[in-house]
């Protein structure tokens, strides 16, 4: 009986690592590479003990702890008790969004297919796929443990030793089988891979809260309720504890275990929590193009208000002790963009000013280069729903094209703005109420800031719409020039010759001082909103004289 | 200005280096039915796509109500009714509110109306679209499209995932469309569905029109299936001008005719003294097939 529930597991491993070669193949390789880049530069970037401690210190209030995790090891906070602080918690949510993909792909998403039920009719068991998807998972999230910890410890990072790599390592392994297990189970839970995705991304958010409560009150048990809190208390080169690997694992056989059972006892095809009936009819506002239109976009728009919001106000946490926190690592100075050279020359106050405006300015450009990726989000849109036929159901009535178009176009202008603004906003809001007084930045100041930047979030919308409409088998172009874009205006001060930061609209902004008197260059501003209205209209007149693309 | 609701002339469609369709004609006057078929990949859904402004034509075009199918998309979409062969919806949304924006992106709405084809297709409009299968999201479409005012009606395979009962069902709502006055453009695969419904039929293979006409005519040119049995057995029937496919079974036989021979082969078997005689017209499969069948006719 037994046997006969599981027969076949393993050709399904088999299969499902034949369908997985790339993708996963992709997320562990980049997930360790980014690991073995990281640890040398943060330990490069803090080379002595006098300045991880200083760190240590900026970082030791509730805000911070609450959002990075306790700090453990701090009267001796060697490079390796930084990174596994720094490190751990947001390399476990990383793995942890791989493992919610990768299950609800081979569970949910599979059935909704269609495609259990092909491997169902076969000659295997009941439950067969659920548990040749755990099994896979249980691999996987064992060789990514190795892979980091190995990495980790082959770099021969100064007090990063074998002993605390593999903590860190099995750390890594233990929660994303945790959330693998979520993941399973949410795929019983719920009818659709949607809301599986959903469900299990929610618990991420909840588990992190739990364990911010729990961080910021010193509350132990609070805390180690949450996957995310446990995970942090292995104390990866600090203490390198293991009990919390094991109780993460003992936790992902659990929640496997209620996931198999669920299994075990449903329709193939059904959830248990049932389909919520919806409207019967269409609300008056859904009864248009841009009705529609806007209905598409609506919560993906909202989600990202949110983070947006959410991001300007945790950049702004670390507000209070920016400028002695930066002008003691001129690394940090040189990434940022201070003009160190002016440096020398001024009061202690106003270097201190200087490094905030630097930063407030460093702030601003890359919450821009975020704020790129709902915009061309939006816009991708329309090419989506061309691609699926869906666009055909509202363009075979009565509905001009451009005007279908336009909807998103313009809704995509009008968040660009909103989204300047919340972000400034967050900011604003959280720096007030941690620095106080001394939060050095205006609220007018900080939207001039951002409101400057959003001639050249038009020209990207303006360059997205155009290959939306002239080149819709080529819209990959609009992500390599964003990848382009976030690059040279992150690094490429850094690394790149002058002639080549011309390509990234970001660049002509005059990166205004956020604090007060600066000066904004107009000329630059006009001319890419010239050019981006040039690039849309170039675009929509496009769209409307092609053929729909259903490939 | 012509008369016709729809008057395809000369219509080409190039994707790239392969030819959809090749110079293709057809027409449909104002309250007819036209069967529009052929095998997958025949160019059906080109030549839709092309009439609904989706595409543009590489050469020739489609004139719909008299006006260009490209320049003049919307004022053309406002009278015309379509639905896909393969309709894809937002999984997010439900039944109800798809049909409610597909009517409204068109114009008028007539609440009875929805209410009676949701009741007649038995359709739940509370539902999510990503519950639906492919025979209801199938009725989404034909609620949304007979709930309209429309002119001219577009139905591609639109019965492909229904069954029996509901694809009776849609056959009335396109009579009732046709009683109306109201034009109708049916591809199919289903013979009977087409036979029953339409006026003329335009059969396309490789992107070209190989046959168009009434049912009739297109019979006219193939072949009558007989059937009989004779008191004496007949001689030499297979060598008659245009009989084909003899088979004799127990003293009856069995063979199909040339249209044109019919009469005269009627004359020869009557001289054996005829006991029973069956004749059947050939079936519109067997019109389609012989068009397909490389050994056909």
């Amino acid at each position: 009986m037994l046997r006969g529930t599981f027969a076949n597991s393993f050709t399904v491993v088999k299969f499902i690592f034949r369908r997985e070669r790339i993708v996963t193949t992709a997320w562990i390789l980049a997930l360790v590479l980014f690991t073995m880049g990281v640890a040398p530069a943060m330990a490069n970037m803090f080379p002595d003990m006098a300045s991880r401690s200083q760190f240590a210190a900026s970082f030791n209030n509730p805000i911070m702890i609450a959002m990075m995790g306790p700090i453990y090891g701090a009267d001796n906070y060697t490079a390796g008790a930084m990174y596994g602080g720094m490190m751990l918690l947001w390399y476990a949510m990383a793995v942890a969004i791989m493992n919610i993909f990768f299950v609800v792909r081979h569970t949910r998403a599979d059935e909704q297919a269609g495609r259990v039920e092909v491997v169902r009719s076969l000659p295997t068991g009941r439950l067969a796929n659920l548990n040749a998807t755990m099994i896979s998972a249980l691999i996987i999230n064992v060789v990514l443990g190795l892979l980091t910890g190995l990495g980790l410890a082959v770099l021969g990072i100064e007090d990063m030793g074998f002993a605390g790599s593999m903590a860190y390592g099995a750390a890594t392994a233990a929660i994303g089988l945790v959330f693998a297990s979520i993941a399973a189970l949410f795929s019983q839970i719920t009818s659709n891979a949607s809301g599986a995705t959903g469900l299990s991304f929610v618990s991420i958010g909840v588990f992190y809260m739990i364990r911010a409560a729990g961080d910021m009150q010193g509350n132990e048990i609070i805390s180690c309720i949450s996957p995310l809190g446990l995970v942090l208390r292995t104390q990866a080169y600090v203490q390198n504890n293991i009990w919390p690997s094991l109780v993460l694992f003992a936790t992902a056989i659990v929640i496997s275990a209620v996931a198999y059972k669920l299994n075990s006892i449903r329709d193939l095809g059904q959830g248990f929590v049932a389909a919520r009936p919806g409207r019967a009819t269409a609300s008056p506002l859904l009864k248009s193009s841009f009705g529609l239109t806007w209905r598409l976009l609506r919560n993906m728009l909202i989600i990202w208000a949110v983070v947006m919001f959410i991001l300007g106000a945790s950049y702004a946490t670390v507000i209070g002790d920016i400028s002695s926190f930066i002008g003691d690592s001129p690394e940090y100075m040189e990434v940022i963009g201070v003009p160190v050279d002016q440096l020398a020359a001024l009061s202690e106050a106003d270097q201190a000013k200087l490094i905030v405006d630097s930063f407030g300015t460093f702030v601003t450009l890359m919450m821009t280069i975020v704020a790129i990726v709902p915009l061309i989000n939006a816009i991708m849109k329309l090419r989506s729903e061309e691609r699926d036929g869906r666009a055909e159901n509202v363009l075979t009535r009565a509905v001009r094209r451009c005007r279908y178009m336009s909807g998103f176009v313009i809704l995509a202008y009008v968040f660009s703005v909103i989204i300047q603004f919340l972000t400034a906003s967050g900011l604003y809001v959280v720096a007030t109420s941690v620095a106080g007084d001394a939060n050095p930045f205006t609220y007018t100041g900080l939207l001039q800031a951002f409101f400057a930047f959003l001639p050249a979030l038009w020209v990207m919308i303006g360059f997205t719409v155009l290959v939306v409409g002239l080149l819709p088998k080529a819209t990959t172009i609009v992500w390599a020039y964003f990848g382009v874009v976030a690059f040279t205006s992150f690094m490429g001060r850094l690394v790149m010759p002058d002639w080549m930061l011309n390509i990234t609209p970001l660049h002509f902004v005059s990166q205004p001082q956020p604090m007060q008197d600066f000066v904004i260059d107009y000329t630059p501003l006009i001319i890419m909103t010239g050019i981006a209205a040039v690039l849309t209209a170039i675009g929509i007149i496009s769209y409307s004289k092609r053929d729909m693309i259903t490939s | 200005m012509s008369n016709y609701t729809l008057e395809i002339t000369n219509l080409t469609k190039k994707f790239g280096k392969f030819t959809a369709l090749d110079n293709v004609n057809a027409t449909l006057e104002k309250g007819e039915v036209l069967g529009y078929i052929g095998p997958n990949g025949a160019g059906k859904t080109t030549t839709i796509r092309v009439m609904l402004g989706i595409l543009k034509a590489t050469s020739g075009g489609a004139k719909v109500f008299g006006m260009d199918s490209w320049r003049d998309a919307v004022e053309i979409h406002k009278k015309i009714a379509y639905v896909p062969g393969d309709v894809t919806l937002w999984p997010n949304m439900t039944g109800g509110e798809v049909i409610d924006l597909f009517v409204a992106l068109r114009g008028k709405h007539d609440k009875e109306r929805r209410k009676k084809l949701l009741e007649m297709f038995d359709l739940d409009p509370t539902k999510k679209c990503r519950t639906y299968s492919k025979g209801n999201r199938q009725k989404v479409a034909l609620i949304a499209a007979f709930a309209s005012d429309a002119e001219l009606f577009i139905l591609d395979e639109p019965t492909s995932g229904l069954d029996p009962l509901m694809g009776h069902h849609f056959q009335q709502c396109v009579l009732e469309q046709k009683n109306l006055g109201k034009s109708v453009l049916l591809s199919s695969h289903i013979m009977s569905e087409v036979e029953q419904l339409c006026d003329q039929v335009c059969i396309i293979k490789n992107g070209k029109i190989v046959d168009t006409g009434t049912l009739d005519s297109l019979r006219h040119l193939t072949r009558v299936n007989m059937k009989i049995e004779t008191v004496k057995p007949i001689e030499n029937l297979a060598t008659l001008e245009g009989v084909h496919d003899v088979i004799e079974e127990r003293g009856e036989v069995d063979f199909k005719v040339d249209y044109l021979n019919v009469g005269a082969v009627v004359e020869y078997i009557a001289k054996y003294g005829v006991k029973k005689l069956e004749s059947a017209p050939p079936t519109l499969e067997e019109l389609f097939m012989s068009h397909y069948d490389t050994k056909g006719v």
